[in-house]
């Protein structure tokens, strides 16, 4: 459970920041006098950059905004997944059909070039980064709502309510959705540290909102300013180690969750 | 079963790494005796790749700096000041109207495929050029018609007045080349050719890795001291520095600038901060043109020197430019400083907020809700301006956050949006913003940067932008314009010039940051002749001529060196190749034997 | 293999293909925007030049017309223009195309290595050396791939020197032979091995779990029971039926592969696919983007068929499916 530990602290350090900093202290106007790509000292706990601004600061500003991208694309995905799943497995038929051959059109074509190529095209800004995530990874959540739905659509007591009278929407709401619960929570875990990667990714292509600072966006301006070839190495290792770390945490969580709410792994 | 080919597979990618260790020694030590001495090769470093190597289709810088050494021109400029010197051409006379001029050629030239160099060839590239409109050609030759009346003479008539002539330096290209593809698109042809007039040649162009130039023992200077010229592409410009500085290359284009900063205090390399009149400015909306939405307070003149004074200059320059460059704050309209007037000190718009508070104080903007924004006179409409920041330039997102920083102190509040290069002259063609930050890089006569900010390129229709983005104009500018254009007398053209410039610097719909400035560097050890163009300002490499590299002698026999950082990961490569075999043939082994285990 | 299931796959693969030229021509098109006014800013063109230009980047004519023109060119290999000056999208795209080959060639090989830990790690589930493995291929995968390459490339070529901070071989060499190919393999050590080690962890995953799937399996027990020893029965029948699922990885990871070789061959200024992409994106130059994706895609849709087969074809199961 260090994992759920290491998040939650994240997620607090994240809420807390405006609260504990100022966003003014990086500010380029206000860091005129501060020494320039500066390496860590007492003074500033990660350095500067080359505009004097602390990368420590930057870090835990920059947490706000992957944090952000990461739950805002991952809710987006569950929301166009389910949607999708549902339908397809709960009225079958062609629908079922047309539905799961787009689903499979998506999960074939490869996900981070389709993304960079939607970015590339539409306006930089932090809603495009989590549109741009959702329109990709729906198709894997998609496929595993549809097959729980499947399973669970088999089971008696559906049939019962449907022998009841009961509408579809009914059914839907009250038996399906509830069993399909769980499985949901766990594949969003696990959709968060993708989001996130992707939102790393994306913005270290330059294709992130310039005026938000995210860990991505970090690494981008790091690699711009020649931070790895001239050994500024305290503007890129921090970012990639806070990444990795909430990465890492999600995942075990995810996993974690999974085993116990997924039946069919904990058997194993 | 699988397996088994799998390890077939491995013991001969093995046996080959093997074979690949034994032959390394003796690989190294040829290559290493055959190396120096032979070929003196030049290796500059850059990050912008060819576009084209076909004139008549390559728009980018680098591809320039092909055509200036592949190219001979009639007339060239001279590397210290841009006068007019003698090129193909060895002089040429004028008619008493001004129209016709008559150019004769050296003699004996040749192109550097022991072809001859004719008037013929000058002609068919000046008619053809403007008949085709080739895109680097057709401004100089548009309005112009060439006859050659022998071999060495060709007769050039302009059909309106211009003052640009004689200059004649647009790239004569090769008929016996060029004449094929002209007859169909010409702008898809390859121009692999290497086939050129100049001190170098192209030999081979690996795109997205270098581009190689040789020695063009034809050129009518002489056969250039170096043998060939490597530019060597990078996509990172630190990593270009780190090439240069361990001698991997000898020269660097565009030296990101911390790291230029930073080799400044080495001995062995030679910084360059070249200036050509580029710049960077900050535009507000001037709505001349009658499209779009700016913001009605920018239509206010004081309201932009509000602006101007808001911003410190100073700061951006030493902040954002690193002080490469100069603080100048008038438009560039030349690679050639003389056209830049000097500001008188009253109308100066320099830092001062509390200047800008009270202009928009006095212009009766005021922040009557207390949220910190102005608004227009009256209340209403808030002082917020769409910023909208180019993402096609490492500085702007400096420039961004300090300018929206400074407007805020002084009660104006912006909006950022991002654009690309299309996107940003769409949102400009179209008038929906209120400030923008771009620059301009100019020619080497003015004319083509004046003629920017006329009224007839305002745009007024969004299908078919044009290019004057300050979106202003007035009939004075205008009448100075034309008065200039057609001024022979070059020290009352250069007043005129200034009063232009002076006249465009008061209206404020830009207000110019500062010059910017090429940064290159070079070794010290490895060759001598640098020239800077023009003459202590310019930069050495990507200059409007490129006479660099004739001129440029190595200096003792100095070459190779690479090897030294090469060594060590070689060693590991051979080291890790060497696990990789013995490693397989282990395996190979125990696989064979615990097979012959079964079969018994 | 029964002809229909081949059959039905390849019509499937041919449907996204078509799904992708659609999409990539909606989406391009969709912005309708005009580049060729900011590429000749400062040129002095005439309007009718300009219109030309447009012509030459299929920038006029109603949406269905440019549809129908761009799926023609398409039939004929043309992708169009470069905004990059005048150069064959298709021509630019072939050049890159080698270097990416070998780069992602290598390091999946790399990253195969993973298929072998992660039977062994499985078979001992819960050993030592599985937890080491899991650790290791979750701490991988947690990590940008771009980002391990920022730091190999800040420390064995910026600080140690020991390899050539980017490129595919040494400045104006003209090497041929084995010269040639020790040089690229200098130039290649780093970026293979940083996309290997991105991706050896999602190798040795599923082969992992798909050893444990096996593991309960009645044949093993029968193997066992005939006297076999340990080691043998994992050889001979546990690994050949956890195959399966490494088949179908291997085929999904390409298309990861190559994201992932964006980032990091711009990195190393590697000069294949992912740099060119990189290069695209920043210009932008939307032609090129489109031209690659096409090409990535197509190459994706491709593997995936050769890995649907290739499961057919070692699971006979599959066919009634």
């Amino acid at each position: 459970m260090a994992s759920l530990v290491l998040l939650i602290g994240f997620v607090i350090l994240a809420i807390i920041t405006p609260w504990i900093t100022d966003r003014a202290d990086f500010n380029a106007i206000n860091t005129g006098d501060n020494p320039t790509n500066h390496p860590p000292d007492g003074d500033y706990l990660l350095g500067t950059d080359r505009y004097g601004r602390s990368v420590a600061l930057q870090l835990m500003w920059g947490a706000r905004v992957s944090l952000f991208v990461g739950f805002a694309a991952t809710v987006l995905t569950i929301v166009i997944g389910v949607l999708i799943g549902l339908t397809a497995g709960f009225f079958g038929g062609w629908i079922d059909s047309v539905l799961m051959r787009i689903t499979d059109w998506f999960l074939v074509i490869p996900f981070l070039p389709t993304a960079i190529v939607l970015a590339a095209v539409l306006e930089r800004s932090l809603w495009t980064i989590v549109m741009v995530i959702g329109i990709t990874s729906w198709p894997s959540s998609a496929r595993l709502i549809r097959s729980q739905v499947l399973s669970v659509r088999e089971r008696l007591y559906v049939d019962r309510a449907r022998a009841l009278g009961a509408g579809r929407l009914h059914i839907v709401g009250r038996h399906i959705l509830p069993n399909v619960t769980p499985l949901i929570l766990a594949s969003a875990t696990l959709a968060v540290p993708i989001s996130i990667l992707t939102e790393t990714t994306l913005s270290f292509l330059g294709l992130g909102d310039p005026t938000e600072i995210s860990w991505g966006g970090m690494l981008d301006q790091a690699q711009q300013s020649s931070a790895v070839t001239s050994g500024h190495w305290w503007y890129y290792l921090p970012p990639g180690v806070a990444i990795m770390l909430v990465v890492l945490a999600f995942t075990i969580f995810g996993r974690a969750l999974e085993e116990v709410l997924d039946p069919r792994l904990r058997k194993r | 079963m699988k397996g088994r080919s799998w390890g077939i597979a491995i013991a001969v990618a093995a046996l080959g790494a093997l074979i690949g260790t034994v032959q390394v020694t003796g690989s190294a030590t040829a290559s290493g005796a055959e190396a120096p001495g032979s070929t003196v090769t030049l290796t500059v470093g850059l990050q912008q790749d060819l576009d084209s190597p076909n004139v008549t289709a390559g728009y980018l810088v680098s591809s320039y700096e092909l055509w200036n050494l592949q190219y001979a021109t009639l007339t060239d400029k001279a590397a210290d000041d841009f006068a007019t010197i003698p090129g193909l051409a060895e002089e040429w006379t004028a008619s008493e109207d001004g129209l016709t001029y008559t150019y004769t050629r050296r003699d004996g030239l040749k192109w550097s495929d022991g072809e001859p160099l004719t008037a013929e060839d000058v002609a068919w590239t000046i008619n053809t050029s403007r008949d085709q409109e080739w895109i680097n050609h057709s401004a100089t030759t548009a309005n112009l018609t060439a006859t050659a009346l022998d071999d060495r003479t060709v007769e050039i008539t302009t059909s309106v007045p211009d003052p640009k002539l004689p200059i004649m330096d647009v790239y004569i290209l090769p008929k016996h080349i060029w004449e094929g593809p002209a007859a169909g698109d010409i702008t898809t042809y390859e121009a692999l050719d290497g086939v050129g007039s100049g001190p170098f040649t192209l030999q081979e162009w690996k795109p997205g890795q270098e581009w190689t130039m040789v020695a063009n023992p034809n050129y009518w200077k002489g056969r250039p001291a170096i043998d060939q010229v490597v530019f060597r592409l990078y996509t990172e410009g630190g990593a270009m520095v780190a090439a240069l500085e361990n001698g991997e290359i000898d020269a660097a284009h565009d030296v990101p600038a911390d790291l230029f900063v930073e080799m400044q205090g080495r001995d062995d390399i030679v910084t360059i901060a070249g200036e050509q009149g580029g710049f960077t400015e900050l535009a507000m909306n001037g709505m001349q043109g009658g499209l779009g939405d700016g913001h009605p307070a920018l239509l206010d003149l004081n309201v932009r020197h509000a602006v101007a004074h808001a911003i410190n200059r100073d700061e951006l320059f030493e902040r954002v430019a690193l002080s490469i460059g100069t603080q100048r704050d008038t438009l560039g309209v030349s690679a050639n400083t003389e056209w830049n007037p000097e500001i008188p000190e009253d109308q100066q718009l320099n830092y001062d907020p509390a200047a800008a508070n009270q202009l928009l104080d006095d212009g009766g903007y005021l922040d009557t809700d207390g949220d910190g924004v102005r608004e227009m006179p009256g209340g209403g409409q808030k002082l917020i301006f769409r910023y909208a920041e180019r993402s096609e330039s490492s500085q702007s997102a400096g420039i961004r956050e300090l300018v929206t920083g400074w407007l805020a102190e002084v009660g104006i509040s912006t909006e950022v949006s991002v654009y690309d290069d299309t996107q940003l002259t769409d949102v400009i063609a179209a008038g929906e913003y209120d400030i923008f930050v771009w620059g301009w890089t100019p020619f080497v006569d003015p004319d083509p940067l004046l003629s920017y900010f006329t009224c007839d390129q305002v745009t007024t229709d969004v299908e078919s932008p044009l290019y004057n983005d300050a979106n202003w104009c007035s009939d004075e500018y205008d009448a100075l314009y034309v008065e200039q254009n057609q001024e022979l007398d070059h020290a009352r053209r250069v007043d005129l010039v200034h009063q232009m410039i002076t006249l465009f610097h008061n209206e404020a719909t830009y207000v110019v940051l500062y010059h910017d400035a090429d940064t290159q560097a070079y070794r010290t050890d490895r060759f001598e002749g640098w020239l800077r163009q023009p003459a202590g300002v310019g930069p050495v490499l990507f200059s409007n001529t490129s006479p660099t590299y004739f001129n440029l002698r190595p200096i003792g026999a100095g070459s190779g060196g690479e090897d030294d950082d090469m060594s060590t990961g070689m060693l590991i490569l051979l080291i890790a190749g060497g696990v990789v075999v013995v490693g397989a043939i282990g395996y190979f082994i125990m696989r064979s034997r615990s097979r012959r285990d079964e079969k018994e | 293999m029964r002809a229909g299931f081949v059959i039905r796959k390849v019509v499937g693969a041919l449907s996204t293909l078509a799904f992708v030229v659609v999409f990539n021509f909606f989406l391009f098109r969709i912005v309708n925007r005009d580049p060729v006014n900011s590429m000749f800013r400062g040129r002095n063109l005439k309007p009718e030049k300009l219109e030309e230009l447009r012509r030459k980047f299929n920038l006029d004519g109603s949406k269905w017309d440019q549809f129908v023109a761009y799926v023609r060119q398409l039939l004929h290999g043309d992708l169009g223009y470069s905004l990059k000056g005048s150069r064959p999208v298709a021509t630019v795209i072939g050049e890159a195309l080698w270097p990416t080959v070998l780069l992602v060639g290598t390091s999946t090989l790399l990253a195969m290595i993973g298929i072998t830990l992660g039977y062994r790690a499985g078979w001992r589930r819960g050993s030592a050396f599985d937890t080491t493995a899991t650790s290791f291929s979750m701490l991988t995968y947690s990590m940008p791939e771009f980002w391990i390459g920022m730091v190999f490339l800040g420390f064995f070529s910026a600080k140690l020197g020991w390899f050539p901070v980017g490129g595919l071989e040494d400045p104006g060499s003209h090497a041929s032979g084995l010269s040639k190919w020790l040089d690229e393999l200098h130039h290649m050590m780093l970026p293979a091995l940083v996309l290997g080690i991105a991706y050896v962890g999602e190798y040795m995953i599923v082969a992992r779990s798909a050893m444990i799937e096996t593991l309960n399996e009645d044949y093993l027990q029968l193997a066992r029971a005939k006297g076999m020893r340990e080691d043998e029965v994992r050889r001979r029948h546990a690994v050949p039926n956890a195959r399966l699922p490494v088949v179908s990885l291997s085929a999904i990871n390409f298309g990861f592969i190559f994201g992932g070789a964006i980032a990091v061959e711009s990195i190393f200024s590697w000069p294949g696919i992912g740099q060119a992409t990189y290069l695209a994106v920043r210009g932008p130059d939307l032609p090129m983007l489109q031209g690659l994706f096409l090409l990535i895609s197509a190459g994706v849709i491709l593997a995936n068929l050769v890995a649907d087969l290739l499961y057919g074809k070692l699971d006979p199961r599959v066919l009634g499916r």
